[in-house]
């Protein structure tokens, strides 16, 4: 059940703002020592903060061409305020982030451009509640986003093995979205040691080994209590949530046709 | 007004036909009935007005309807929300702000009218469904009758020319099912507006209506109410009773059929109503001895005796607030009286955990979905076998006994309002408690679904339990009680077999009794027994 159909364009449009975001985060490890972003390296975030919500207008607006269905901005709305409401339970503790197992099992039970959106409004939603808007929140919102997307392309599946592939995405999911979180400000971060540092100019390759040290030094500690949580939570609160959410999209019967069919008059 | 040519609909393309080839008009500043039973396709028609069905729902839709000329094919539901106001089932599912006055004024903002305009039009709702009392309440410290009249008014303030109403009164009591139902009175003979109306109680809205539109398979029949009824299996019983008596015109109101009854009066005059047995020697149940509660300093409960035996169906009637919801919840231990002692089948409810008590005295409450926990039909009657102790499957055996048709994987709360009670009434007949009680059961239900429920407590009361009912539907008092209790400001005022109570007091007389007054007939049954012993 595909709660928000993804037409051609919108595909093409989601395709493209992942190239960008993808480049946004990405760059430090292909950009050349004297290029501009390298260059202005502080400023760069900032230049992609910019972007990063443009192009996210113009994906959603592009996705919601033709009108989304009232039905499902209602389940969208509703449950990005289940994840804001959630938000700040994982505030300040070690990763404890209950949000994540919501947005996964929603993606997967209302398809792809459900997930994409519901990812990237509800980050959006919640950093108004908790007070975390800031230059990361672009970040946040796409890499969101991307989770949400992936958890709704995952294969099919049912019973045990739909909460096999759940937990395994979410732990990789989890972990790489902090992975990815740390790359918008690791570039211009300084009093780094070097092992840890980014380096301009450096091979790509002594870049990332770079990166990776960062990241098992310091945001690990966060990223895998948050995959654990999430695993758990999968395992055990994922089938009778899963269950809800497709009794409501069976209710609100989004792929249902509106036909109306001409009749020939006899006069 | 509204205008149906040829309109059939399903809701997928190979599914069955839910409206078919419908054609009728309902003219401008009348008041139409729709009549129907439970799934008959009621709020697909309401829906097909103003263009839901099929914009909103999806679905294959043949024919046109047009309301005041604008036809749903082209136009969005959004489109005619000037023109067409939509009130659903459930009031409070619907409201989208918090105080009365908000709430009012919000379709106006979704229309973008005015400030000024706003203001003046709010004033003028409050004045016109009485609400001018409530203006700065929140809305869920209302009682159903007001937030259904807040519900119309937030309709209203759009100034449509046609309202649409989905069982407006059918979860409410009398009292409040009046308010809203003089409301839409006024609202039809003074400003003229169309009003099409789903309903099930047609003993409280038959007189107001000037037609009926009966939907039976998906078509439809429409007519005045005195043709429609002659035929109609969906009737109340005035009609019942003027079937019966042969009465031509058939007459819909109360004062209609006494002005026609003498004659019947005179055949009935050497017969007497035939009583439902009272079972005798029973084992007393139920002990309640000068109970007295209070919440605060507002005393609810002010000394109650009652005695209840087994076998006995006893209703428990008297006005909101009189203090029938917070009796059953003494005795089932929700609450703990102050003074007094109760002996449930020996025991005193307070003094049992939840687990045990069940054995003793089960309780349904008004919304019978509060006890179910499952995500399927099936999980639910196991897991009420294991809390009830008894042998798996035994739950879902009861259940196949009274509503053969309910399916195993289906969500409980997928299931409709009478299949509802009746498995939220098997999970708590699982554990055999010699006492039931039940919190306005009828709430909500089609005849049909009335009298199933009627005839599975009628088989549990000869199976040997004492079933005491909060209710105020006075018919199925008169049908299905064998004691009448009345109760008034935390008091017991009348006790006593059903057929002398209710025919003492005209706040609770069923219809039948209404018109033979003061003879003491109560069921149509019981003159057509009287009638067939005539006759014989």
């Amino acid at each position: 059940m595909r709660a928000i159909p993804l037409g051609k364009p919108s595909v093409i449009a989601i395709a493209a703002i992942s190239v960008i975001g993808v480049l946004s985060f990405l760059w430090p490890f292909v950009a050349p020592a004297d290029s501009f972003l390298v260059v202005n390296s502080s400023e760069t975030p900032l230049l992609f903060a910019l972007i990063i919500p443009l192009l996210l207008v113009t994906v959603i607006s592009q996705i919601s061409d033709g009108g989304l269905d009232a039905k499902a901005i209602a389940l969208l709305g509703a449950l990005a305020a289940v994840i804001s409401v959630l938000r700040p339970l994982g505030a300040g503790l070690g990763g404890i982030e209950p949000i994540w197992v919501i947005l996964i099992l929603a993606g997967r039970a209302m398809g792809p451009g459900f997930g994409f959106l519901l990812g990237s409004i509800s980050l959006l939603a919640s950093a108004l509640f908790t007070g975390g808007v800031g230059p990361w929140l672009p970040f946040q919102m796409l890499a969101a986003a991307w989770v949400g997307l992936g958890a709704g392309l995952l294969p099919k599946a049912s019973g045990k093995r739909e909460l096999m592939i759940l937990s395994a995405y979410a732990a990789v999911a989890c972990v790489a979205f902090g992975f990815i979180m740390n790359l918008w400000f690791w570039p211009f971060s300084l009093n780094l040691p070097e092992q840890i540092a980014f380096t301009p100019g450096a091979s790509a390759g002594e870049n990332l080994l770079a990166w990776i040290r960062f990241n098992l030094a310091t945001s690990l500690g966060f990223d895998l209590p948050r995959a654990a949580l999430t695993v758990i939570l999968i395992a055990v609160i994922g089938s009778p949530i899963l269950q809800l959410l497709r009794r409501a999209s069976r209710k609100a019967a989004f792929d249902a046709p509106t036909v109306f069919i001409e009749t020939q008059r006899i006069s | 007004m509204i205008i149906f040519e040829s309109v059939s609909f399903r809701y997928t393309e190979q599914g069955p036909p839910v409206l078919r080839d419908l054609n009728l008009e309902i003219p401008a500043g009348e008041l139409a009935l729709l009549l129907g039973a439970t799934g008959s396709g009621k709020t697909t028609f309401l829906r097909a007005i103003n263009g839901l069905v099929p914009h909103f729902t999806g679905g294959y839709f043949t024919g046109r309807v047009s309301v005041d000329g604008r036809s749903t094919r082209v136009n969005q539901p959004r489109e005619l929300a000037d023109l067409v106001g939509f009130v659903p089932q459930d009031p409070v599912s619907g409201f989208v702000t918090d105080l009365v006055e908000d709430e009012l004024a919000y379709s106006m903002e979704c229309l973008g009218i005015d400030p000024p305009v706003m203001r003046r039009r709010v004033e003028e709702i409050l004045d016109l469904l009485g609400l001018t009392e409530l203006r700065n309440r929140p809305l869920h410290t209302l009682s159903g009758g007001q937030q259904q009249r807040v519900a119309i008014g937030s309709v209203l303030t759009a100034q449509p020319q046609v309202l649409v109403l989905d069982e407006p009164t059918s979860a409410l009591d009398p009292g409040a099912a009046e308010e809203v139902l003089a409301a839409l009175h006024r609202l039809v003979h003074d400003l003229g507006i169309t009003v099409v109306l789903a309903e099930h109680r047609l003993e409280r809205v038959m007189q107001y209506c000037d037609s009926i539109l009966l939907l039976e398979d998906g078509s439809i029949r429409s007519g005045s109410p005195s043709e429609l009824m002659q035929t109609s299996s969906i009737a109340p019983p005035v009609i019942h009773l003027g079937r019966l008596a042969g009465w031509d015109p058939l007459p819909i109101s109360i004062r209609d059929a006494r002005r026609a009854a003498p004659p019947l009066r005179a055949l009935l005059a050497n017969h007497s109503p035939r009583i439902q047995a009272v079972p005798t020697h029973s084992p007393r149940i139920v002990e309640i001895k000068k109970v007295h509660f209070s919440y605060g300093d507002k005393a609810v409960l002010r000394g109650v005796d009652l005695d209840l035996d087994a076998g006995e169906i006893t209703a428990l009637m008297g006005r909101n607030g009189a203090g029938k919801s917070t009796l059953l919840r003494t005795l089932v231990g929700l609450k703990t009286r102050s003074k007094g002692t109760i002996h449930v089948n020996g025991v005193d409810p307070n003094t049992l955990a939840a687990k045990d008590l069940l054995r003793h005295v089960g309780f349904v409450p008004q919304e019978p979905h509060d006890l179910f926990e499952a995500l399927s039909v099936a999980a639910e009657c196991k897991s009420s076998d294991s809390d009830a102790g008894c042998p798996p499957g035994t739950t879902r055996a009861l259940l196949a006994l009274m509503a053969p048709d309910v399916e195993d994987g289906t969500h409980p709360r997928d299931l409709s309002e009478g299949q509802q009670m009746l498995l939220a009434l098997c999970l708590i007949v699982a554990a055999k408690p010699p006492l039931l009680l039940l919190d306005e059961p009828t709430r909500g239900l089609d005849y049909p679904t009335k009298k199933k429920l009627g005839e599975v407590l009628r088989g549990l009361a000869n199976a040997g339990h004492s079933i005491l009912m909060a209710t105020h539907d006075v018919e199925l008092v008169a049908e299905l009680a064998t004691r009448v209790v009345i109760m008034g400001d935390g008091e017991i005022v009348a006790n006593g077999p059903t057929q002398s109570v209710i025919t003492d007091s005209p706040m609770f007389a069923p219809q039948v009794s209404k018109v033979l007054a003061p003879e003491r007939w109560i069921t149509v049954e019981q003159i057509a027994h009287a009638l067939s012993q005539e006759l014989a």
